[in-house]
């Protein structure tokens, strides 16, 4: 029993945040949306790590890669 | 005839009569290609996330318009060839995200963003002078 509760604890769902919101679409110049889902050095957080469901997931890094080409977001971090 | 939105980047320091006689050209452009300008936003002087032609920010015009597809390369031709503009992007958009775009009001991220960047643009720039 004292197992099933401690695994119970480890695999916590994460929820995704566009879902949580209703966001339908993900626009590629909102930032301030984006910021939060790339890394300290300009990478793509993956979905097993924000919780995003695939759907919203495959939007954003769209999204990120649209606002990379236009420089709104970092391909890499300067030094 | 497809929807398309144009992001450009303009050089940085132009002034407020420069930005329209630019905005006038890029009116022109697409009016030369049988397209017609839908929507234009002017989200101002902004920082870019790296440097484009030496550039450290930039000012960023949203534009929606109409193009033929077989036109847009010739577009882009165009874009590249204005010596005003650092940086472009021409996306297509569906009939329902133009709907969208039109209904909604500019996404205020966009335009708060960079009030705040432009504070610290005097020290910063200077620095990387050096």
């Amino acid at each position: 029993m004292k197992n099933q509760r401690k695994k119970r604890t480890l695999f916590t769902q994460k929820i995704c945040r566009f879902c949580s919101e209703k966001i339908q679409h993900i626009d590629f110049f909102d930032t301030k949306l984006l910021k939060p889902l790339i890394s300290e050095r300009g990478k793509i957080v993956p979905s097993r790590i924000s919780g995003n469901c695939a759907r919203h997931q495959r939007q954003m890094t769209e999204a990120i890669k649209r606002a990379r080409n236009i420089a709104l977001l970092p391909f890499s971090v300067e030094h | 005839m497809r929807n398309y939105q144009s992001i450009l980047i303009l050089k940085p320091d132009l002034d407020e009569a420069q930005v329209d006689q630019s905005v006038e050209k890029i009116t022109a452009i697409i009016n030369k290609f049988g397209g017609s300008v839908l929507k234009l936003d002017k989200w101002g002087k902004k920082r870019l996330a790296y440097r484009v032609r030496k550039n450290k920010f930039g000012y960023y015009l949203n534009v929606y318009h109409t193009c033929e597809p077989r036109e847009v390369p010739k577009l882009e031709k165009e874009y590249q060839l204005y010596e005003l503009i650092i940086k472009y992007l021409v996306i297509r958009l569906e009939e329902s995200d133009i709907e969208r775009v039109m209904s909604q009001e500019p996404v205020e991220s966009v335009i708060k963003d960079d009030e705040g960047d432009e504070g610290n643009n005097s020290s910063e720039s200077s620095d990387d002078d050096e």
